[in-house]
């Protein structure tokens, strides 16, 4: 389509181009910036995980030492549970900000304990972070709009337009090689901070590569926009004001759109009414029959039926039957709030392709593992090391085997690295 | 004088005969309405429900049965923070931190279910509320009608026949900024309608001015600006270009740095992190389900020489619940000093990010906005503090009735039979040691007081682009 000679003729005007070299200069910088901050916030949540993990292991040794009984053991030590960044979480900090990636979890009903977020600053959250992801699906398509606005008008004002187009050997060549070149100067002036950081930091090249074609292919999709507004033959502001107009359309009003019809359209349980079911659940258990707990319980685990026999006005084993049966109680409604948001996730992934900065953002997240799904799924490993937990406890507590060292010993540690790659967690069964 | 005011009218003329620039108003105007709209009514929603489920959780706890008085300690309580009136225009932290908090005996809970964690995820900026709008997307709209204010009567040629009439160049600016600042301040009308649909259920009618004078100053700031740009260049491409990079710089990039910059200066330790390092000092404290335990010896000996008995079954209390009493006072001096220090923490962060607001306006005025709107992280942290007193007034109202109602030997002997465990149980009359709880943020003054710093920022900045303005429109020339 276009010779070498017109493509460096082409490099030599966008080098004689201070304001597109300007755009570009801030491109690199903002990418640059933002893939040096997304790694030190990784480095920082790695040494908060570090330290954490040291004070766990100190604290439950000190702990394991006070007790002897099982159910004073199970009652007092907690166990940290966490979700380590991926090597690409840099690139897409995500729901890491609003949702928990670290819980203190013990053998008490989980659904008491799995709400709680350790958040950083609110304002922190409100704000948001600088992160490749930001740049890439928000201030790049701003940066190509200002870099491609004027490329017709703009000679078509200096007087020169009918002359590009006569002497062209074809009539959208030199427009085509100009902003094609430009848009291609910006996804690198992009791409290439990414990569550096994430070879640095040690990221697969795989997702790198996937990343950048995301990138990329969202540039391409604002050059289409740029060329198609470009072609009305507005005068250079028109074309500027008209193209952030389409970019806050995409970028704001379309994605507010989008979430405030998903949100209708997918409602969750009211937050605060699984923390009262499951309080009332547990709390009135301390008043009714033990049969009215022990019942419900065998249910589920019918291989404690011999057992379930209780003497005394309190019994361990009988506590944590009735905190068992107090996540049954409250388990549909957790189960369609787990559900609901993966809903609302899927349904807002499906309709972000009326919105490509949206789409982008969480396809980066998709690929760094900070996306919802991600956080999902994090909670379901919470969930599952809770359960092993419980079955570690109760053959001690229903069986009233002695408290041994090499019996703590065999007790089931979190372990963040068995790591399940499904993108969708897995949610047991669908709510009502 | 009257120069000045022929100028904005002629442009205000203008504006309404280009398709263009009437166009573009009416977007917006539409876009204003319906994100106060919104924001109002979702925040009203939130404040109707959340009064509901306080008065649902007080009237749980109220209705429950007589029981052993620590069981109710464990049974706990939830509080709710109700959105204040003037959330409908900024909800601020709102949606980022959780609603509500769940109160028991010897913890304090985080607060928990914040909408952002459940909502859809698409990315980009949290929610777009009224505040939001106002901030960051009404200077575009001014950019776009304005950035030519003074260039088109250069490109026109009718710049040098009005100075050669004698208008002076500083009469020529002002008109075009009062017709840009009319423009700008008509769109404020969505935002003054919310101000005074908050004010009656409050009182609070101060806040409410201070509100939308905040949002007037701010955006006469990015009209003095445009105008500037206008006058000081030379094309329409430059101007347009140097007022995107402001706008990118100020409403995208500064706001996002500042919070880098704050985390990254003071690094803060996570609730986790402060619960764990905590942990020592509070088994110094001791377990004060454990009456036998160590660190309660001295007291017992205190409590039986006062009496002067022998044994802890002949004190005239129960010394079971006065073990409650004092590990649940000195558990919560330990874990008010570590919340404390977190939140002192967190302040400093705000304060300094908020100092970003000399750099950028739209941090100054975000950052007032929810000052004023008490919305902001001063009142969560008030929010945190309040619970925290309810939490331990009716824990203690709770101990206090296991130390003066309940007999040491009933107590001891509850695990027996059920016929002794019955003997524990106190009547539910007790219960009312609970306070009714509404959350209120802190009084006008107060918030006018946090307020002060981004007022005199955006003052500096309106300063600041008005003397740079006046320097370029005396010096304009054809």
């Amino acid at each position: 389509m276009i010779g070498v000679n017109g493509l460096s003729r082409e490099v030599g005007f966008l080098a004689r181009d201070r304001a597109a070299l300007l755009w570009l200069g801030i491109a690199v910088l903002i990418a640059g910036v933002s893939v040096a901050l997304g790694l030190r916030e990784i480095a920082s949540q790695h040494a908060v995980l570090d330290d954490l993990r040291a004070s766990d292991q100190a604290e439950r040794e000190v702990v394991t030492d006070l007790y002897r009984d099982w159910g004073d053991v199970a009652y007092y030590t907690f166990h940290l549970t966490y979700d380590p960044p991926a090597d690409f979480a840099f690139a897409a900090l995500g729901q890491r900000d609003i949702s928990p990636w670290k819980h203190n979890i013990r053998a008490l009903a989980l659904e008491g304990q799995i709400y709680e977020t350790d958040a950083q600053n609110p304002d922190f959250a409100l704000i948001g972070r600088f992160d490749f992801a930001f740049a890439a699906s928000l201030l790049a398509p701003l940066l190509l709009i200002l870099l491609l606005h004027d490329l017709r008008s703009g000679e078509r004002a200096a007087g020169r337009f009918e002359l590009l187009g006569a002497t062209a050997a074809s009539q959208g060549s030199p427009w085509f090689a100009r902003a094609a070149l430009r848009t291609g100067a910006l996804a690198l002036c992009l791409i290439a901070p990414l990569w550096i950081g994430g070879l640095s930091s040690g990221s697969g090249v795989s997702k790198l590569a996937l990343a950048s074609l995301v990138v990329a292919l969202h540039i391409v999709f604002w050059w289409v926009v740029c060329a198609l507004v470009d072609r009305a033959g507005w005068s250079s502001p028109v074309n500027l004001t008209a193209l952030v107009g389409v970019w806050l359309a995409l970028a704001v009003v379309v994605p507010t759109a989008i979430k405030v019809w998903v949100e209708a359209a997918v409602p969750l349980p009211d937050g605060g009414e699984i923390m009262l079911t499951q309080r009332e659940a547990v709390n009135d258990a301390w008043d009714l029959p033990k049969p009215a707990t022990m019942t419900p319980f065998i249910e589920r685990h019918p291989e404690w039926a011999d057992y379930v026999e209780v003497r005394q006005p309190f019994e361990w084993k009988w506590y944590y039957a009735f905190q068992q049966v107090g996540d049954q109680t409250v388990a549909p409604l957790s189960l369609a709030y787990r559900d609901g948001r993966a809903r609302r996730d899927r349904l807002a992934g499906s309709l972000a392709w009326l919105a490509p900065p949206a789409l982008a953002e969480r396809s980066l997240q998709a690929i760094a593992g900070t996306g919802v799904a991600a956080s999902l799924a994090y909670e379901q490993r919470v969930r599952d090391f809770h359960s092993a937990l419980r079955n570690y406890y109760y053959p001690r507590l229903f069986r009233e085997e002695p408290f041994t060292e090499a019996s703590v010993a065999s007790r089931p540690e979190f372990d963040a690295l068995k790591r399940p790659e499904a993108t969708t967690p897995p949610l047991r069964g669908t709510p009502p | 004088m009257n120069n000045i005011f022929a100028i904005a009218r002629e442009e205000a003329r203008l504006w309404l005969r280009s398709r263009l620039a009437l166009g573009a108003l009416l977007v917006f105007a539409l876009l204003l309405t319906a994100t106060s709209w919104m924001t109002a009514n979702r925040m009203s929603h939130e404040l109707a429900h959340r009064a509901g489920q306080q008065a649902l959780a007080e009237e749980t706890f109220l209705a429950q049965p007589d029981r052993h008085p620590h069981r109710m300690v464990h049974y706990g309580h939830y509080v709710f923070r109700a959105p204040p009136p003037l959330s409908i225009i900024d909800p601020g932290v709102d949606s980022v931190t959780g609603q509500s908090i769940f109160l028991e005996g010897h913890r304090q809970n985080t607060a928990m279910f914040a909408d952002a964690g459940a909502g859809a995820n698409l990315g980009g900026f949290e929610e777009l509320t009224a505040a939001l709008a106002y901030q960051l997307f009404v200077p575009l709209l001014l950019i776009a009608i304005g950035h030519g204010l003074v260039i088109r009567e250069r490109e026109e040629n009718t710049l040098a026949p009005l100075l050669a009439q004698g208008v002076s160049g500083t009469a020529l600016c002002a008109g075009k900024w009062l017709a840009l600042a009319g423009v700008a301040l008509a769109l404020l009308l969505p935002l003054v309608v919310l101000a005074v649909a908050a004010v009656p259920a409050s009182g609070e009618g101060l806040a409410g001015a201070g509100l939308v004078s905040l949002y007037a100053l701010y955006l006469l700031i990015w009209c003095g600006l445009i105008v500037l740009v206008s006058t000081a260049v030379r094309s329409r491409a430059l101007a347009l270009g140097v007022l995107a990079l402001c706008w990118l710089g100020a409403a995208l990039i500064v706001p996002r740095m500042a919070v880098e910059s704050a985390s990254s200066a003071m690094p803060t330790p996570g609730k986790l992190q402060t619960d764990l390092r905590m942990q020592a000092d509070l088994r110094e404290v001791g377990d004060g389900h454990n009456a036998g335990a160590p660190q309660f010896r001295q007291l017992q000996a205190n409590l039986l020489a006062q009496y002067e008995v022998d044994r802890v079954e002949d004190l005239p209390v129960n010394f079971r619940g006065v073990v409650a009493e004092v590990a649940e006072a000195d558990l919560t001096e330990v874990m008010n000093r570590y919340a404390e220090e977190r939140m002192a923490l967190e302040s400093r962060q705000a304060r300094f990010a908020e100092a970003f607001g000399w750099l950028s306006p739209v941090v100054a005025v975000s950052s007032g906005s929810r000052a004023l709107a008490g919305t902001d992280l001063a009142t969560h942290h008030r929010f945190l503090r309040e619970a925290e007193a309810v939490r331990f007034d009716f824990v203690q109202g709770l101990n206090r009735v296991h130390v003066e109602q309940l007999t040491y030997t009933d107590d001891i002997n509850r695990s027996i039979d059920e016929a002794s465990q019955r003997a524990t149980r106190m009547s539910a009359e007790n219960w009312n040691v609970l306070d009714e709880f509404a959350f209120q943020p802190a009084s006008v003054d107060e918030r006018f007081a946090h307020a002060s710093a981004p007022f005199a920022m955006l003052l500096a900045w309106l300063l600041l682009l008005g003397g740079g303005g006046l320097v370029a429109a005396k010096r304009l020339r054809p």
